[in-house]
């Protein structure tokens, strides 16, 4: 297999798994919160 | 444009489904050099996934999270957990196993005894077939349904696989743009996953057709004639409210399969299949954690070419069917807590998965191992007619054959009704009670996309398709699971 090609396609899976860790660490907005506690 | 997320779900379909229709060998082709491309690059994210996923849900079901409710805190459960049990069964039991029951087993052991003797392949074959059916593959439904039903009963939000997106991260631009993208996914994730569906099962009932009356040479005349007979049957329960009717009719395919599976197993080599049935349990529990994490890496081309047909195409074909499956089970679910949803959905459709390759397979592998029976050229010349072929040295073999026949039919009919009402319900923002125009455009785009993999003739085409259709799914989910997560968080327990 093209070697350039696998290496963008695995990138792009290790910029996925990094975007998920961001965004389960990322603090959430207030009123988001508020309204989750509400439910 | 009143509702575009119906309008370009549409017609990506209807294009693929007219490449296909047009152009058979030239999508299958191109379907099979992206999937593989796809597969040699990510197979270990594949597998990392469906892994990560049972942990989560072992951690789930045995975390303080367990004893939550999906749906509000004094919800009780809709169905009694007898009636859930089965209703589960069903959704599990769909036509895959009728078309695969015997036929996977053998093929696995057609390709393990290269490198085993026959009783170590029969052996490994059995592994490989329960791990392909077991809890990986449920884990990837009880997840997706999880996660429905958390946000659907418990914070009140649409049944989409937008809703988790947009109630963690807010109604702004992205997320209602990511979300979008979401649905889309599921829907033509779901269409293709049920078009490779109709093709199983109508190359299944066409064999079954050909044994019973003793038809020889039908051509493709038979194969479209039950494909006519299949479209003109759901047509009527698209255009009416059936009600449970759709259930007592999954039901009865469910049935008819029990009772089959009980008539083999007393009528055939009983010592030998729950043999064959308590052995695999127990490989399976010994192994299936290591088993989820295997790539294969270090092996040859051709053991890696089986991993990406077999294993990595049947997990992105369960990513496939998640969002369907996990809205029915979601939907049956509300009121149970998130530890026994998890617990059950996991484990008891894998433990009659295990019962049921134990015997079919069983039946395959007593025939190879212990009689003349030419089985194995059957394997290789004809996988559709394999289970007809063995239920053929059994008494009343006319009887099991219509049952096969019967079951598989109902299951086709009510899937895609389902799946219909399911894709309505997506591309129409939640609407529980979709109009019959839209189920009745799903329901032409679910017969065309099953008749170009029809036309592929191919079972290995029809695979690669699904596969193509499914894999975004992969990153969809994981999504999915950390808005859940995130969601938890927020839980005061």
């Amino acid at each position: 297999m093209n070697n350039i090609l696998d290496t963008i396609m695995n990138i792009q899976v290790f910029a996925f798994i990094g975007l998920l860790i961001w965004l389960y660490f990322k603090p959430d907005r207030k009123d988001l919160t508020d309204e989750h506690k509400k439910k | 444009m009143k509702n575009p997320l119906l309008i370009v779900a549409l017609m990506i379909t209807t294009i693929i489904a007219i490449w296909g229709i047009v152009d058979t060998p030239g999508l299958a082709d191109f379907a099979k050099k992206t999937v593989a491309t796809e597969f040699t690059s990510r197979a270990w994210f594949i597998m990392l996934t469906v892994s990560f996923l049972l942990i989560t849900s072992i951690w789930l079901a045995f975390s303080k999270y367990g004893a939550l409710k999906l749906g509000k805190d004094n919800d009780e459960p809709e169905f009694s957990t007898l009636s859930w049990l089965a209703m589960l069964f069903s959704a599990g039991m769909g036509v895959g196993l009728l078309y695969w029951g015997t036929a996977e087993p053998l093929t696995h052991f057609l390709s393990v005894s290269d490198f085993d003797d026959s009783k170590t392949a029969a052996e490994t074959a059995l592994f490989l077939t329960n791990f392909h059916w077991g809890f990986h593959a449920w884990a990837i439904y009880a997840v997706t349904g999880m996660v429905i039903a958390y946000f659907s009963f418990r914070l009140e939000y649409p049944s989409l696989i937008s809703s988790p997106i947009i109630c963690v991260f807010g109604q702004t631009r992205l997320p209602r743009i990511v979300g979008w993208i979401a649905d889309l996914m599921a829907i033509v994730a779901i269409a293709i996953g049920l078009g490779g569906s109709v093709a199983m099962g109508v190359f299944q009932v066409k064999e079954g057709i050909e044994v019973l009356f003793g038809l020889q040479d039908t051509g493709f005349g038979l194969t479209l004639g039950v494909f006519s007979v299949l479209c003109l049957s759901y047509i009527l329960p698209l255009t009416v409210d059936l009600g449970k009717g759709m259930a007592l009719l999954s039901n009865a395919a469910m049935l008819v399969a029990g009772a089959l599976l009980i008539y083999l197993l007393l009528m055939g080599p009983t010592y030998f299949l729950m043999g064959g049935i308590v052995q695999g349990m127990g490989e399976y529990l010994g192994s299936f954690f290591v088993h989820g994490f295997r790539t294969f890496t270090f092996m040859d081309d051709k053991v890696g070419n089986w991993f990406q047909s077999w294993t990595l195409t049947y997990m992105v074909w369960w990513l496939a069917w998640a969002p369907f499956v996990g809205v029915f089970i979601a939907r049956i679910s509300k009121g149970r807590t998130i530890r026994e949803f998890l617990i059950c959905v996991i484990t008891i459709p894998s433990a009659f998965s295990v019962l049921w390759f134990g015997v079919f397979g069983g039946l395959g592998f007593y025939g190879i191992l212990n009689t003349d029976l030419p089985i194995l050229n059957v394997v290789r010349d004809n996988i559709s007619g394999v289970t007809f072929y063995v239920l053929d040295q059994f008494p009343l073999s006319s009887v099991t054959t219509a049952a096969v026949i019967l079951a598989a039919f109902l299951f086709l009919v009510t899937s895609v009704v389902s799946a219909a009402f399911v894709l309505g319900m997506f591309s129409t923002g939640g609407d529980l009670n979709p109009s019959t125009r839209i189920k009745l455009s799903w329901g032409f785009i679910l017969g065309a996309l099953g008749l170009v993999m029809i036309l592929s003739d191919s079972i290995d085409a029809v695979k690669s398709i699904i596969a193509l259709g499914a894999l975004p799914f992969v990153f969809i989910v994981l999504l999915l699971v950390v808005c859940f997560l995130k969601a938890l968080k927020k839980e005061r327990i």
